[in-house]
């Protein structure tokens, strides 16, 4: 509905021109889109569940490899890589708060300490301790 | 090597300034007297410590030319992300301000291209 706004405006810009265009163009199969786009704002909700990104992928596609492509194609990241990164965002947000590294982990969805840590680490390049620490210095000053 | 800095070109920083943190809700992280001009940054004001914008004053002719040329064309300066594209898109047309393009979704994302009143669009984009 909005694109047929944009389609309507008196006078198109090159950039509004070529948003459509690329709407056009690359995303033809508006069904695959929104499909793709429900499983992902699936695990936006669900992140701090045991997602099983496999029965998702069936319950949507023919094959959990077509929904993969059809994701990673959408957003440049699998599924999985995907719900990492926003278990990761949400442990940074419960970083800012008093609870106990072990706790933000597995309230965030990871079953592990020692593979929250680690993977902590390497998409941040500290530990969780270490970025605790730092945002609290941070505010302090 | 980190990014902790990105800039917008600004015609006046005055200004600029007024409708960064009035209107579209930044916070101003720093201000240093530079003569004429002056360092000036904002920052989300949901994540402080994170990367500054610097409104950069237009003191190279050539700059001018630039964004003058992007301007005519539509095609935004920079972009924020913004949770709710619509939602904000209704709160800043009640602020008075003027888009060129209205909430459209692009694939798996939703943008909206405002214009900044200091010479340039930017725009707006919600994930979906």
């Amino acid at each position: 509905m909005h694109n047929e706004k944009l389609v309507s405006l008196k006078s198109m810009t090159f950039y509004t021109e070529t948003v459509a265009k690329i709407s056009r163009d690359w995303y033809p199969k508006d069904h695959i889109v929104q499909q793709v786009i429900k499983a992902k704002q699936f695990i936006d909700r669900h992140f701090a569940d045991p997602i099983d990104l496999d029965a998702m992928a069936l319950e949507a596609f023919y094959s959990k490899f077509h929904f993969i492509r059809c994701f990673k194609a959408l957003y440049g990241r699998t599924p999985h890589q995907h719900l990492i990164s926003v278990r990761m965002e949400a442990a940074k947000h419960f970083l800012e708060t008093d609870a106990r590294i072990a706790d933000i982990c597995y309230r965030v969805g990871f079953e592990s300490v020692t593979s929250f840590t680690s993977l902590f680490k390497k998409m941040t390049s500290v530990t969780p301790a270490v970025y605790r620490d730092r945002k609290k210095a941070i505010f302090k000053n | 090597m980190k990014i902790k800095l990105t800039s917008v070109m600004v015609d006046d920083q005055d200004k600029a300034l007024a409708f960064y943190t009035t209107i579209l809700g930044f916070a101003k992280k720093t201000e240093i007297p530079m003569g004429e001009h002056k360092w000036l940054t904002v920052v989300s004001a949901e994540e402080q410590d994170g990367v500054e914008l610097l409104l950069e004053p237009l003191g190279f002719a050539p700059a001018q030319t630039y964004q003058k040329a992007l301007f005519d064309a539509g095609i935004p300066l920079t972009m924020f992300h913004i949770n709710d594209v619509d939602k904000e898109y209704e709160r800043l047309m009640k602020l008075g301000v003027t888009f060129s393009m209205p909430p459209t979704q692009m694939g798996p994302a939703k943008l909206a291209v405002l214009d900044d009143t200091c010479g340039n669009h930017i725009q707006i984009v919600q994930i979906l």
